[in-house]
């Protein structure tokens, strides 16, 4: 899962930054409005974290402008702002969640599991696909509830497929979203991650759709 | 202010000394007349027989000098019924035009009414610049006394959140506060009860997605109060907020409208709170579940916020089960 934080005080996008790292979460960081905006058209991120008050473009104005442009990548949108004409504003514009300054960070956490959730359709917290069971708070991995030592990066595959449940995800798709952007990335390095994957969940976890990627079913 | 004597009887007591002046001069002049022309008596006399004519004549004349003195004075009565008009929140501005020498008074007065308006919005940007200002550093500290505590120095850790969570709450007080001391003095404000509550209901539904809440509306269009918008909505989306916070599955949202007011009832179906509790949590800082979220300030600013106003926020049981509050405000 890959996220996107977008905030102009430096000492706050680092501390955000730490904590979804150590979530297990691919981090990518904006200072501004045109950094935000370059990379939300070139990336592809699995939820945002917005600021309002940026230099350059303000977080309302590329909030509308993705949304026209038919982006729906959660967004949830973390401001000093914290007055209910101010929230009505933010979730109008397009926001899926709305939290005011100063937060607590496992808060933005539960809340940011929350949003990639409901993205995938997801109802319950625990994300099963057969006997596999990954649990997103403490980035949990069970199977036949006998937990699995998994490496961040194995995390981050299993977690990106599991999300997209019963969809066939290409592997350029899943480099993408399992990488951040200042990553020296090899495709192959996902083959290698998938491999491991199988000898530790049973060879039948994954499948491998021929010319097309992976896919992780409900019951696999 | 001391009245410095009464207009009116100033151009009273002129008229009447004009009056008698003309009085003198038309006396000396008859005089004149008949010392000169002994037959002119007679002339006179053939006027003055005609007493129903002249009397009329003479009774008219009066009547529309009284007229004239009355038309005179209304334009003072009138700029009184405008200023009052914005006293009371009809108006922004003295409009209307105005004899010539009294126009110039009132662009001056409007001018002034222009520059406080000026004045009251840069004070309310310069809080809220403020406010807004120290968020953000707070958060970084709230973050470092995450780290201290995590990094073996609780007692640091839980030092610096109890003072942050103090200076967030002071701050969202204080704010909100100010922007309403402000902009319950400005007047001329009317806003749509119903246009809010949908926007409010719109943004609580997303918030709250998880719990599946039924936000249901009953506001007839046509139902306002005089309330700026901003602060209609921080009243009742702190109230709403409350309420979608404790209840069970649903919350509501009906008004009626009484003579010179508009009443909000917002119920929940959650637990409600215990009788002996409910004039004590509309009080600053006081929470009725100091386990649950929120800053325990939310009530406490809908309170001050509609006593700025003239309103009044009272807390009952509601017939769902939960907390029914009641919202009244000035309509407009």
């Amino acid at each position: 899962m890959r996220v996107l934080v977008v905030e102009d005080e430096a000492a706050l996008a680092q501390q955000l930054d730490d904590a979804l790292t150590a979530a297990g979460y691919a981090v990518d960081r904006a200072g501004d409005g045109l950094r935000a905006d370059f990379l939300m058209q070139t990336e592809s991120y699995d939820a945002l974290v917005l600021d309002l008050g940026l230099p350059k473009i303000d977080g309302l104005t590329l909030l509308s402008r993705w949304r026209q442009a038919g982006h729906t990548t959660p967004v949830l949108i973390l401001t000093a702002r914290g007055s209910w004409h101010e929230k009505v504003q933010g979730i109008d514009g397009g926001a899926d969640d709305y939290m005011a300054k100063p937060f607590q960070v496992e808060e933005v956490l539960a809340r940011i599991r929350a949003l990639i959730r409901r993205a995938g359709g997801l109802a319950s917290r625990e994300i099963r696909a057969g006997a596999i069971v990954l649990d997103p708070r403490d980035a949990r991995v069970t199977l036949g509830g006998i937990p699995v030592k998994l490496t961040s990066h194995e995390f981050k595959v299993l977690s990106y497929l599991m999300h997209q449940r019963d969809r066939v995800v290409s592997q350029m798709e899943l480099t993408e979203h399992i990488y951040a952007q200042d990553f020296d990335r090899e495709s192959n390095t996902v083959e290698v991650f998938v491999a491991r994957l199988r000898r530790k969940l049973g060879a039948s976890a994954i499948e491998t759709v021929r010319g097309l990627g992976y896919r992780m079913g409900a019951s696999s | 202010m001391k009245a410095s004597g009464s207009l009116r009887s100033r151009v009273w007591l002129g008229a009447i000394l004009w009056t008698l002046g003309l009085f003198g001069f038309a006396g000396l002049l008859v005089n004149q007349v008949m010392l000169r022309h002994p037959e002119s008596p007679q002339a006179v006399h053939a006027i003055f027989t005609y007493v129903g004519p002249v009397a009329t004549l003479a009774a008219l004349l009066l009547l529309v000098g009284l007229i004239q003195v009355s038309r005179g004075m209304s334009p003072i009565a009138q700029l009184r019924h405008r200023l009052s008009s914005i006293h009371e929140g009809h108006a922004r501005r003295v409009n209307g035009e105005f004899p010539s020498e009294v126009q110039p008074l009132v662009d001056d007065l409007n001018a002034l009414l222009a520059e406080r308006d000026r004045v009251i919005e840069r004070a309310q940007a310069k809080a809220g610049d403020l406010a807004h200002g120290l968020k953000t550093p707070l958060a970084v500290l709230l973050q470092e006394a995450e780290t201290a505590e995590r990094s073996g120095q609780p007692q640091v850790g839980a030092a610096i959140r109890h003072q942050v969570d103090r200076m967030q709450r002071q701050m969202d007080y204080h704010l909100a506060h100010a922007r309403a001391a402000a902009s319950g003095a400005a007047p001329g404000t009317r806003c749509e009860v119903a246009e809010v509550a949908e926007g409010l209901a719109r943004t609580l539904r997303r918030l709250y997605v998880d719990r599946h809440l039924t936000v249901s509306l009953s506001v007839a269009t046509g139902h306002a109060v005089r309330v700026e918008r901003a602060d209609l909505e921080e009243m009742l989306g702190n109230v709403l907020d409350n309420a979608c916070k404790w209840a069970a599955s649903s919350v509501s949202l009906s008004t009626t409208r009484t003579d010179a007011s508009l009443v909000m009832m917002i119920d929940d179906d959650g637990p409600g709170v215990d009788d002996a509790l409910l004039e004590s949590v509309l009080q600053r800082g006081v929470r009725a579940d100091e386990t649950a979220p929120g800053s325990g300030f939310g009530l406490a600013i809908v309170r001050d916020l509609s006593e700025v106003y003239g309103g009044t926020i009272v807390l009952s049981r509601s017939p769902l089960g939960g907390l029914r509050a009641t919202l009244t405000l000035p309509s407009a």
